[in-house]
């Protein structure tokens, strides 16, 4: 039977503009997918403006691609382009039966059986982390979704359900300094909050969760044209599920399951492990960034 | 009074009191008795002093004698001697408490720990043997993982540590080892066997404070300690640089030494190691990474470094792999270890040893990694990540002390001291308990700790006090060398997890005996070995940057004084002149100029009080303690005699509602003026400075800026005195110019020349032919400017830059027009002029030496420069500079 497949481009244009010529800068880059289940990358590539003195690229030690540059000539423009093409199965956690999935409360010491801990391995996901602190009333918001003996993929859906319907989206509201207690406390933030929120109350009652960086492609209103440059990376939630299931997505922005319009870039314990672009540059006034995101899907599948 | 560690508890009996009691009053002498007559140590502990059948132990004999022979007076003084060493030689740590971040004297316990070698044996093998299986520990951990393979480690024990470094998993470290220095700190069981109280594998501290304990208590207890052939230390810290330097593989390398800066609590050791062991000290902004190569940045230019002993912790080394939020770090540094670039002292993530949960399964790694038994047996240990193990926690939580699994604190929840689970209350146990069943495996079980006992001085008596020590062991090229000596830190409770400096208590020098006396060795190579060599190292642009800072806040502290001195001059003369009266008003305009007071509209008496003890950004107190904080910054380039004065002169102006025992030894008149003792006091004691300055640093980079410092803030202050001293101002009669003119020669010390070469009194053109354009006159602008382009000229030979040849342009410029011009051509435009110039030069400097240094509102180098505050129009140069960490 052939698989259903969807393809994407996908094209992230980072711009940073220096007040003054900046002398040298150094950065590490998150940008490019790499294959996984469910997905396949079948070009993926990063362009830079101007050419970097140091470049070179690896898998970091969480599977992730991660890119290296770094400049020792003073410019005061820096342009970072990630182009790929990437394709994406179907409905592919459509035909897993949730309801099978184990307890919430064996994985623990499900996990702590393993003898692993390399990569995706779930005893990397169990822990605090530099943007998931655990939280008591986060860990008893997040117990109402998890009641005894429910089986973990319904659990971790309901709490990604709780999460889109008790908290308002508002772009205003946090940046990624912004603690999760404040988050908690305010009832509103971000994709990365939400994420962040939905990952600190699984861990603080023992599951494995992780931090899923990627795109979502957007559908635009009704009679309106797609706008050029004006989507967005996107952030959700990768829980374990068990031995038999593995990982499985959940969007808690949008309370839904991550389907075939989500396209994984990086995973991490949080926001930390894949930040897209992390840089020190040293200059003497401030910097614009500007950032353009195109997710389109590439017609005739 | 207290009689032990547990109080008055059930530990000793009435009976085993009158025993004690009896066997000393029968078996010592008098005075000797009286010593240890309330010593009451808990038999269920060891005691160092005591022995089971209430004896004391054999190798104490000698100690108590020679206190016996002191006698009580005489030991205090003996004691005194060796606190007034601490303090001299400015041995501090800092503390952070409720009032925020300061700096307390090092707390010296005057008697020592005393250990017969055969103690010690046991003690230094199973020391050695534990570094050596962090090290292979470490090697497997990040490297093939087999321990976590075989189930010899959770998993989640190494996964869950966020000591654990993920970006270096596979690294091998350069110089082939992990570890190069490890510590443990241990204490005995009550029969006497040594137990491990915690492993130090990321970067332990306490080896300066070592060097200082055993300095003070060699010094006080000299007979002492030459009869008990107490072991050195000096070998070990010679070994260590030379071990470390081999590792390297290069014949000649640089080391330094990475500190998160005068801020942190152990500042003081950073930058005291530095200097004893001739590392060069650094901060994360004196380091640049080029091409995977790490460089410091000095005023030659970036300089290659071979190996870095490194005080930061693993997390903050580098804001681009670890973690970002770092401002200590080196962008870039995981990369060069990668690379196999640079030597770490201890390798990054060498911390993930440390974590108390690690301790429970030692054993079985031991044997596995090394094949042998552990030979120190450390505290009892469950992680409760273990179903069996948090099962048995669980019912014995009232044996059992509770901390965080990883050592770290539990945000909220628990910090890393943990809590005893007999003193639970019912509501905070039933929550022990529900954290402990939902999330076990942060937590561990451990037994409580009961701390050795080793006497202590108090009030003329021993008492017996609860004490741990820190051993110290470093890498040798064949194997481990342990310190026959360590850090033994006495606490005033009970509770070994209370055993922090941070919390009080004391810290003691540990006595190793021998039977002979042992082989000299000194912190320096065979004299035959030594090759001439004038260099006297590297001087990292920030240490220049603050040398020449340093340079001018001392120099305007004297400024400010000799212009308040001059003030109450005017004033004494009663005032009844209108020259005196246009003098002073002159005088006090220069002191809102420098903000040291705030309007010219008050008092003599006002404005030398504003001005010597107020906290006003310009007046004294402020300005010395900007010197303070800037020679605190390079702290290893600062004497020991030039600390000394720096701390009388911050002492002097401290802010104190009486005058000090100190300023009343000084004044012959106890009713003289407070102000005018201060500031006389303070003019010497700067004069101090200068002297050693001239007569006792060596004439290399060092010393070039901070007379640059020094001469540049008197450059603009001649001018600027001259400027608003010689001002025409409608109405202004001779008298009172001549009166201004007499200031500006006290001010420029010009007096005596003056009228060895004038019959006159003070006149225009000549007073300011001598203060501004008479080379030979010290304190003349002429001779400051000289001086300044002669600096220059050497500086920009050392690394040639835009900048500097710049400022060294202006600077012979200047010269020249001092040179050609004729005092009646000099006025109010002209002073401006000068004084213009040389802040251009001023910040010219600051920006060669300080542009590219990643800065922040939180790095304390921020401390080491600031404006120029009379806002006449020198530039702030320091906040220009930034680092910007950025995510999208």
């Amino acid at each position: 039977m052939p698989v259903e497949t969807t393809t994407y481009d996908i094209r992230h244009v980072t711009t940073y503009d220096y007040r003054f010529a900046t002398p040298s800068a150094r950065c590490t880059i998150r940008l490019l997918p790499v294959d996984r289940p469910g997905q396949r990358v079948l070009t993926a590539k990063l362009e830079f403006d101007p050419v970097p003195d140091e470049c070179d690229e690896r898998i970091d030690s969480l599977g992730n691609q991660l890119t290296r540059i770094a400049f020792h000539l003073p410019h005061k423009q820096l342009t970072i382009r990630a182009l790929s093409r990437v394709e994406v199965l179907k409905a592919q956690t459509e035909d897993v039966r949730l309801e099978q999935t184990p307890s919430w409360q064996t994985l623990t010491d499900t996990v702590l059986a393993d003898r692993r801990m390399n990569g995706l391995a779930p005893v990397n996901f169990l822990f605090a982390s530099r943007y998931v602190p655990l939280l008591d009333p986060v860990m008893t918001f997040a117990s109402q979704s998890l009641p005894q003996g429910k089986p973990i993929a319904p659990a971790a859906l309901a709490l990604a359900k709780q999460i889109k319907r008790e908290f308002a989206y508002d772009s205003t509201a946090t940046t990624i300094s912004t603690p999760l207690a404040e988050v908690f406390a305010q009832r509103r933030g971000v994709c990365q909050d939400f994420a962040h929120l939905m990952i600190s109350g699984l861990r603080s009652l023992g599951v494995p969760a992780a931090y899923v960086s990627g795109y979502l492609r957007t559908v635009p209103p009704p009679g309106q044209q797609r706008l050029e440059g004006a989507d967005a990376m996107h952030a959700w939630v990768a829980v374990w599920c068990g031995n038999d299931v593995g990982w499985l997505g959940f969007d808690p922005t949008n309370g839904i399951m991550a389907g075939s319009s989500h396209v994984i870039v990086a995973i991490g314990r949080d926001y930390s492990d894949v930040s897209p672009i992390d840089g020190v540059v040293f200059t003497s006034g401030q910097q614009i960034m500007r950032v353009a995101v195109d997710v389109i899907e590439v017609p005739g599948n | 009074m207290s009689n032990g560690p547990n109080g008055d508890g059930p530990g000793v009996s009435k009976a085993a009191q009158l025993e004690l009691d009896m066997r000393f009053e029968g078996g010592l002498q008098p005075e000797l008795a009286a010593l240890v007559a309330s010593y009451r140590h808990d038999p269920d502990v060891y005691d160092e002093l005591v022995d089971s059948k209430g004896e004391i132990r054999s190798h104490w004999h000698p100690v108590l004698e020679h206190l016996a022979r002191l006698g009580p007076d005489e030991t205090r003084r003996v004691f005194a001697s060796a606190d007034r060493h601490m303090r001299d030689a400015g041995v501090v740590h800092r503390v952070y408490d409720d009032t925020g971040n300061v700096e307390r004297p090092w707390p010296l316990s005057h008697l020592p720990l005393v250990i017969p070698p055969e103690d010690w044996r046991s003690l230094a093998q199973g020391i050695a043997q534990r570094a050596r299986l962090h090290e292979a520990l470490l090697a497997d951990l990040y490297g093939p993982q087999n321990t976590i393979a075989e189930g010899l480690l959770p998993a989640a024990l190494v996964a869950g540590n966020t000591e654990f470094l993920r970006p270096l998993g596979g690294v091998q470290p350069s110089g082939g080892r992990f570890l190069h220095i490890y510590a443990a700190d241990v204490s005995r069981g009550p029969d006497g066997r040594w137990w491990v109280l915690s492993d130090r594998t990321q970067a332990p501290s306490g080896l300066g404070y070592a060097i200082e304990n055993r300095i003070a208590l060699s010094r006080s207890l000299s007979d002492l300690f030459k009869t008990l052939c107490v072991e050195r230390l000096a070998g070990f810290y010679q070994q260590f640089r030379s071990a470390l330097a081999a590792r390297t593989g290069v014949s000649d390398p640089r080391i330094a030494l990475l500190t998160p800066g005068p801020l942190n609590e152990t500042y003081f050791e950073h930058a005291y190691l530095a200097r004893c062991l001739g590392f060069l000290l650094v901060e994360g902004g004196d380091l640049t990474v080029h091409n995977d190569i790490v460089y410091v940045r000095t005023i030659e230019g970036p300089k290659r470094i071979d190996a870095i002993v490194r005080r930061i912790d693993s997390d903050f080394a580098d804001p681009l792999e670890l973690n970002a939020a770092s401002r200590l770090g080196v962008p870039g540094l995981v990369e060069a270890v990668r690379a196999g670039n640079i030597v770490l002292a201890n390798a990054l993530g060498s911390g993930l040893c440390e974590a108390p949960a690690m301790a429970g399964y030692l054993q079985g790694l031991s044997r596995r990694l090394i094949g042998e038994d552990l030979l120190l047996p450390n505290l009892a240990t469950w992680w409760c990540g273990d179903r069996n193990a948090r099962r048995d926690v669980l019912g014995t939580l009232g044996e059992k002390a509770i901390l965080p699994a990883f050592g770290r604190t539990l945000k909220g929840q628990m910090d890393n001291n943990g809590v005893l689970g007999q003193t639970l209350s019912a509501s905070d146990r039933a929550k022990i308990v529900g954290l402990i069943e939902r999330r076990g495996l942060d937590f561990i079980g451990q037994e409580p700790v009961h701390l050795a006992t080793t006497p202590v001085w108090d009030k003329g008596r021993l008492q017996p006090r609860p004490y741990a020590i820190r051993v110290f062991a470093s890498l040798g090229p064949d194997g481990w060398n342990v310190m026959p000596g360590g850090l033994c830190r006495i606490s005033d409770r009970a509770d070994a997890r209370e055993l922090s400096m941070q919390r009080g208590g004391r810290s003691a020098d540990v006595w190793v005996t021998g039977e002979r006396p042992p082989e000299m060795t000194v912190l320096v190579p065979n004299p035959e070995d030594v090759e001439i060599n004038r260099n006297t190292g590297m001087l990292p642009s920030r240490a220049a940057d603050n040398l020449f800072w340093l340079g001018r806040y001392l120099e305007r502290a004297d400024a400010v004084l000799r212009v308040v001195r001059c003030v109450i001059g005017s004033g004494q003369d009663s005032g009844v002149s209108d020259a005196e009266d246009s003098a002073s008003d002159r005088l006090l305009a220069i002191l809102v100029l420098w903000g040291a007071i705030e309007t010219t509209g008050c008092s003599i008496l006002e404005a030398v009080e504003s001005a010597v003890n107020s906290r006003l950004l310009g007046a004294v107190p402020e300005v010395i303690d900007h010197a303070y904080q800037t020679a605190s910054a390079i702290r290893d380039r600062v004497s020991p005699d030039a600390w000394r004065n720096l701390n009388t002169l911050k002492g002097i102006f401290a802010n104190r509602p009486t005058a000090s025992s100190q300023l009343t030894d000084v004044h012959a008149d106890p009713d003289a003026d407070d102000s005018v003792g201060k500031i006389d006091l303070g003019l010497r004691t700067l004069s101090a400075l200068a002297g050693l300055a001239h007569e006792n640093m060596n004439r290399s980079g060092g010393w070039q800026f901070l007379d640059l410092g020094i001469r540049v803030e008197r450059a603009i202050s001649i001018a600027r005195f001259a400027r608003i001293l010689t001002e025409a101002t409608p109405g202004s009669s001779l008298a009172m110019e001549t009166g201004s003119l007499g200031s500006l020669l006290d001010l420029a010390d010009a007096q005596i020349t003056y009228r060895s070469r004038y019959l006159t009194g003070p006149a225009r053109n000549p007073v300011l032919d001598l203060v501004l354009l008479d080379d030979t006159h010290p304190r003349s602008l002429a001779f400051q400017v000289q001086k300044i382009r002669d600096h220059l000229g050497k500086i920009a030979q050392l690394a040639p830059g835009q900048l500097i040849e710049s400022a060294e342009k202006q600077a012979n410029t200047l010269c020249a027009t001092l040179r050609a011009s004729a005092p009646a051509a000099c006025h109010s435009g002209w002073f401006l002029s000068c004084e213009q110039s040389l802040m251009a030069i001023s910040d010219a400097i600051t920006q060669t030496y300080l542009a590219g240094l990643p800065t922040g509102a939180d790095d304390p180098s921020a401390l080491s420069s600031d404006e120029d505050r009379d806002g006449s129009g020198s530039a702030n140069t320091q906040g220009q500079s930034s680092t910007v960490t950025w995510s999208s």
